[in-house]
């Protein structure tokens, strides 16, 4: 959230173009805005196009794939979403994709929120550690802890199962959403909870009254950028599962891909958008909360 | 640039967003408060501690472990052979092949990112009205998996519909088959790759560019400084770290991506795109060689710690200069 405002609040510079446009003609005012606006173009088409595409040839037929030359279908239908949805691939790695993606949010959240009071609030030997929650995560790239979780989940017979992915993503998110709350919390005045301790107000109520409400626009931004991670993750997903009914729908795309001979484009395609409309149905509303984790932590 | 060091707005600016800095400094308590337990901190972050503990620092202990082990099958018995996966790694002319293309794509990628996304933070930052719709264009790559983009990247570059190749017969001519041309595949991985990776770029470097006092602007402005000269004199240099950050987060992105390659070509054509990544990954999961697979990842982990310290290093020392 403070990224949102900021961005909000912070006037850019006026550019040249504004400052001149009080003395220009009508003409050479109609150019630079062409000017101006031909970047934003390009990155509007560079951002969407492969989106369009893709939902257009989702709407065609097989035939019409190949033989039509026109981006947009001549007759749209739904058949291949029907396709899709019918194959007991989808439906199952979908129901996982849901469970592994609100699992892993709940634990990331339930775990975050007392490390981030504790580290913000308290000084207590140990503190240090938090040193552990921003160095690691950037240390440690999922593609480094494919052989050994896989190893570690055949031993002990964890493979196949969504709490062993619930388990291993909140691992993995644990760090971004400690760091992201330690900072959002620090910026509440701690005088809002001395005072509430002088009205006899106990720690526990304190974080429920006090804290939580406080902090709840960190607390959506965790959850996005968690449910986010767990929906889109692949490669762990992709050694920690092995039969068909326990994947989630990443891998179910991927191997949708290989397994065709002939390939059947529109349910790649519809199959593909299926993935993403979770997102694209809830988007205006949590948009503001991805550009705040973006910019306030998921880089450092 | 005697204009940097004098600008106050932009210290404290700087300075404010460091103190905000979790472990930096900050209101803290002992326990003092009504209901205040000393154990309190410690039951807390406890559960934290080890989940991240357990699933991040060991794993890596144990993949380095394991390293120095070999089964003579897949399964079998392990005993302890030292450094002999690592010397016949380097030994290994695929490793070095797949060293090869990861420096290719790493530096491509890297290149890329940075020029469109200065292009697109200097074009974002001269809007004012549509921002909040532009931006949240801009991250729409960013909410899509990695085999996603793969498959629309696929579908883009297909030889026979693809957008662009049905494009390039429009002009009359016969487009390429780009996945199955071992010199363009590259090519689209990188795009691909780019493409999925770009907004938080442009974000950063926006941020970068918003925070720059407009009286810098105005003195550029009086010296004579326009345009492209402003950008590269200074715009560039005051948002020298968030260049920095991007160059960090987009080298450790691609240097350990898998995704993106193993979904959109798996390594071909002829090994065309056979990263390091996707060297471990086949070494571990096709030829079932996890000793062995596991040196690469040890060795692409030791590249991007050392990439990492490099670039915090070098951020380090711009922090200083200021």
């Amino acid at each position: 959230m403070t990224a949102d405002t900021q961005v909000a609040t912070t006037v850019p510079p006026k550019t040249p173009a504004e400052r001149r446009r009080t003395g220009s003609s009508g003409f050479k005012r109609v150019i630079r805005q062409i000017l101006l606006w031909i970047p934003l173009i390009i990155l509007v088409l560079w951002t969407l196009v492969p989106f369009f595409i893709t939902v257009m040839i989702s709407l065609k037929t097989r035939g019409e794939v190949f033989g039509s030359t026109s981006v947009l279908p001549n007759d749209p239908s739904l058949d291949a979403y029907r396709e899709v949805i019918e194959r007991p691939g989808f439906r199952g790695a979908f129901l996982n994709s849901v469970l592994v993606g609100l699992g892993t949010t709940v634990l990331t959240v339930a775990l975050a929120t007392p490390a981030a009071y504790a580290f913000a609030r308290f000084n207590f030997r140990g503190r240090h550690l938090l040193l552990l929650f921003t160095l690691l995560p950037r240390l440690v790239p999922s593609l480094g802890l494919m052989i050994p979780l896989y190893q570690l989940a055949v031993t002990l017979g964890a493979l196949d199962k969504r709490l062993t992915l619930i388990v291993v993503y909140t691992g993995m998110l644990l760090p971004l959403a400690v760091w992201l709350l330690v900072g959002f919390i620090q910026q509440i005045p701690p005088s809002l909870e001395e005072a509430a301790s002088v009205d006899g107000a106990s720690m526990w109520s304190r974080i429920r009254y006090i804290v939580l409400p406080l902090s709840l626009p960190a607390l959506i931004t965790i959850g996005v950028l968690s449910f986010r991670e767990a929906w889109n993750e692949f490669t762990l997903v992709l050694v920690l599962t092995t039969s068909p009914g326990k994947r989630t729908l990443p891998y179910e795309l991927y191997l949708m891909q290989g397994i065709q001979g002939i390939q059947n484009y529109p349910a790649e395609a519809a199959f593909t958008v299926l993935t993403i409309l979770p997102f694209i149905l809830v988007y205006a509303r949590i948009e503001k909360y991805i550009v705040a984790g973006i910019t306030t932590g998921s880089v450092k | 640039m005697s204009v940097v060091s004098s600008g106050t707005r932009r210290g404290q600016v700087l300075r404010r967003r460091r103190s905000k800095k979790p472990g930096a400094g900050g209101p803290r308590w002992d326990s003092n408060l009504a209901g205040q337990s000393k154990l309190a901190p410690y039951l807390f972050s406890t559960p934290a501690i080890i989940m991240v503990s357990l699933l991040l620092a060991y794993p890596v202990i144990y993949g380095l472990y394991k390293s120095f082990y070999r089964a003579d099958f897949f399964g079998g018995p392990e005993e302890f052979v030292g450094f002999q996966n690592y010397s016949e790694m380097f030994q290994d002319p695929a490793f070095w092949d797949a060293l090869t293309k990861s420096a290719i794509f790493v530096l491509g990628c890297v290149i890329l990112g940075l020029v469109l996304g200065l292009f697109f933070a200097f074009a974002l930052n001269r809007v004012v009205r549509q921002l909040r719709i532009l931006r949240s264009v801009t991250i729409a790559p960013y909410i899509i998996s990695n085999v996603a983009a793969a498959v629309m990247f696929k579908l883009l570059f297909n030889t026979d519909f693809g957008l662009l190749n049905r494009t390039i017969e429009f002009f009359g001519l016969n487009g390429p088959s780009w996945l199955a041309d071992p010199n363009l595949a590259m090519g689209v991985v990188i795009f691909c790759q780019v493409w999925t990776d770009l907004p938080l770029t442009i974000l950063l470097l926006l941020a970068g560019l918003q925070t720059i006092d407009t009286s810098y602007m105005d003195a550029a402005r009086v010296d004579g400084a326009t345009g492209w000269k402003q950008a590269w004199h200074l715009s560039i240099p005051l948002i020298s770290p968030q260049i920095v950050i991007s160059t960090v987060w987009m080298s450790y992105s691609t240097l350990t991506g898998l995704g993106v390659v193993l979904a959109l070509t798996g390594g071909g054509p002829l090994k065309a795109t056979q990263t390091l990544p996707m060297e471990m990954y086949s070494t571990a999961f096709t030829d079932l060689e996890m000793n062995q697979a596991l040196a690469i990842a040890t060795f692409i982990l030791i590249l991007n710690a050392i990439l990492t310290l490099l670039y915090v290093g070098l951020a380090r020392r711009y922090g200083t200069v200021e």
